[in-house]
């Protein structure tokens, strides 16, 4: 039993550092905000920046007014933003694009109320 | 009150953790004393804590995984699980599990999952309420008539009988169990048990356990060892797939392991202490409360639902400790009185 | 006895008969959820984790179910070396059925 269990431990030891150095090279950045323009065409989405400073009246943080831009070719987008949602954004900065991997509409999404 | 509160990495919701301790201690408590998962009280009160219905569910079946990896451990070893009759159900199991995983995952993208999860909760607790306080009236009726033990064995249900002489192939010989019969018997039962099991977010038992006896033919302690093992894959696919869909809060699986490892310790002990019926009655209420509070929930009252169903399941929580801690006393009292008396 | 068995049969054959014919019905817009970790409020294992809930979730499937497993099996033996010390006579336990 005991073995068994100390066999287990190592393995599982092993594994997540294998784990672990696999998974370091993908740190993703999250941005939120609210939509300003969502375009289907050119798969892309800009966003005021909130920030992190939520209070009772700015649930989502306070808006900082930059604008970002997110490319949403590779991204897997929940419901549709319209414009003034507020939408939570996980993506890879790649230089100066931002690649986005997935776009939380947390206006029409809310976690919290269900 | 902000330190009463921890925050969910995933879903980010604030979530209530003495709440989230209780409810993982109780289930263990619970589940060790009767003998039957207890997971039925997970989705709900995660729910009625402030999880998402799909994240209470995956968060649910994931921690039934982590218990479920000692009892089948421990009843492996006494020779009780029949591994080919568990290998055949796996199939059934995982592929119930994922059509009941994907129910609730169509029911989340039209917005229906939380109420539809309740109503379902609603019937399967007034199920469970029923069956104990009919257990109940008719060992009290049993009490009255002088104790005669003629009815269940000679009135013997023998559906699986029937069933065994469906000869669709493959043929299987269950030797274990001691029975032969088509594999899809054993397949189809596992199937309907895992979709409940995953659109739940139960291990299933409360369905395989009479499913295994009645219409497969299992011996009793055979089927108990088999349906814990299945309940192991049940919990570890559920996991695993609800994980994958994004839809689990590991934090809060933690943390309700850790307590249900140790209420499951007291829960199991107390059992040998543990007389008469009145604790039925006790678990049976504690079923309806919770019933009560997830219809109170769907209501929109959540703070009473929050309310009931803490104060139900940490009630009888508190009353079958009272039965461990008293007992096992009285034990250890006795002891050292027959040390000093030799 | 039967009678309970039998109706126990028929409702868990009917909630399984229920469940598809609730989502067709529901006929509204099927829209796929979508969430997002919020890792800018969360540091060290939290933040990991999250990072990997939303990068990569197949491995963070796979940590979850090892994770949990392993913390299962750790914690079951843990509690049965201090039931053990209590000095309880643990072997002679009946089991109730239920």
């Amino acid at each position: 039993m005991r073995k068994k269990i100390a066999i287990s431990v190592i393995c599982t030891f092993l594994l997540s550092l294998c784990l672990c150095g696999a998974a370091i090279a993908a740190e993703a950045e999250v941005l939120q905000g609210k939509t300003l323009e969502f375009n289907k065409e050119a798969k892309t989405l800009t966003i005021e920046e909130y920030d992190l400073n939520f209070d009772k009246e700015f649930k989502y943080g306070h808006p900082t007014g930059i604008q970002s831009t997110v490319d949403l070719t590779n991204a897997q987008v929940g419901i549709e933003p319209a414009p003034g949602d507020i939408v939570r954004i996980a993506y890879y900065p790649k230089g100066d694009v931002k690649d986005a991997i997935k776009v939380q509409n947390v206006t029409k999404q809310n976690l919290m109320k269900k | 009150m902000d330190w009463l509160y921890m925050h969910m990495p995933i879903s980010g919701v604030e979530i209530l953790w003495p709440g989230l301790v209780l409810i993982g201690f109780s289930v263990g408590v619970i589940g060790g004393f009767f003998g039957m998962g207890g997971a039925w009280m997970v989705t709900p009160g995660l729910n009625i804590l402030g999880f998402p219905m799909a994240f209470a569910i995956g968060t649910d079946i994931a921690h039934i995984a982590g218990k479920s990896m000692v009892s089948t451990m421990r009843h492996s070893k006494f020779g009780n699980v029949d591994y080919v009759l568990g290998f055949v159900m796996v199939v059934g199991t995982m592929v119930g599990i994922e059509i009941g995983a994907q129910l609730v995952m169509a029911l989340e993208r039209i917005g229906l999952v939380g109420s539809a999860v309740r109503w379902v909760y609603v019937c399967v607790l007034a199920l469970i309420a029923y069956m104990v306080f009919s257990d109940y009236a008719k060992a009290v009726k049993k009490k009255k008539m002088g104790d005669v033990d003629k009815e269940k064995g000679a009135e013997g249900i023998i559906w699986y009988k029937t069933l065994h002489k469906i000869a669709i192939p493959p043929m299987v010989n269950f030797k274990v169990s001691g029975f032969r019969c088509s594999a899809w018997l054993p397949i189809v039962v596992s199937l309907v048990c895992g979709i409940l099991a995953g659109f739940l977010g139960i291990g299933g038992g409360l369905l395989r356990m009479p499913s295994l006896v009645y219409l497969i033919g299992c011996p009793t302690h055979i089927a108990v060892g088999t349906d814990l093992f299945e309940v192991m894959i049940s919990g570890l696919y559920g996991a695993f797939t609800y994980t994958l869909k994004g839809r689990i809060e590991i934090i809060a699986v933690f943390v309700m392991l850790t307590g249900a490892a140790i209420g499951a310790q007291i829960g199991t002990v107390a059992t040998k202490y543990s007389k008469g019926y009145g604790i039925r009655i006790a678990f049976g209420l504690a079923v309806l409360c919770c019933m009560v509070s997830i219809i109170l929930k769907q209501l929109k009252y959540d703070a009473p639902a929050a309310v009931l169903i803490l104060t139900a399941i940490g009630l009888i929580c508190a009353y079958i400790m009272k039965i461990m801690f008293q007992g096992a006393a009285k034990e250890l009292r006795d002891k050292k009185a027959g040390a000093a008396a030799s | 006895m039967r009678k309970r068995i039998a109706s126990l049969f028929a409702i868990g054959a009917a909630l399984n008969l229920l469940l598809p014919v609730l989502v067709w019905a529901g006929g509204p817009k099927a829209v796929d959820l979508v969430v997002v970790a919020d890792t800018r409020v969360l540091s060290g294992v939290n933040k990991y984790f999250a990072n990997l809930y939303n990068t990569n979730i197949f491995l963070f499937a796979i940590w979850a179910v090892v994770l949990t497993a392993v913390l299962g099996c750790v914690l079951g033996w843990i509690m049965d070396i201090i039931m053990m010390r209590t000095g309880l006579d643990l072997k002679s336990r009946k089991i109730v059925e239920h």
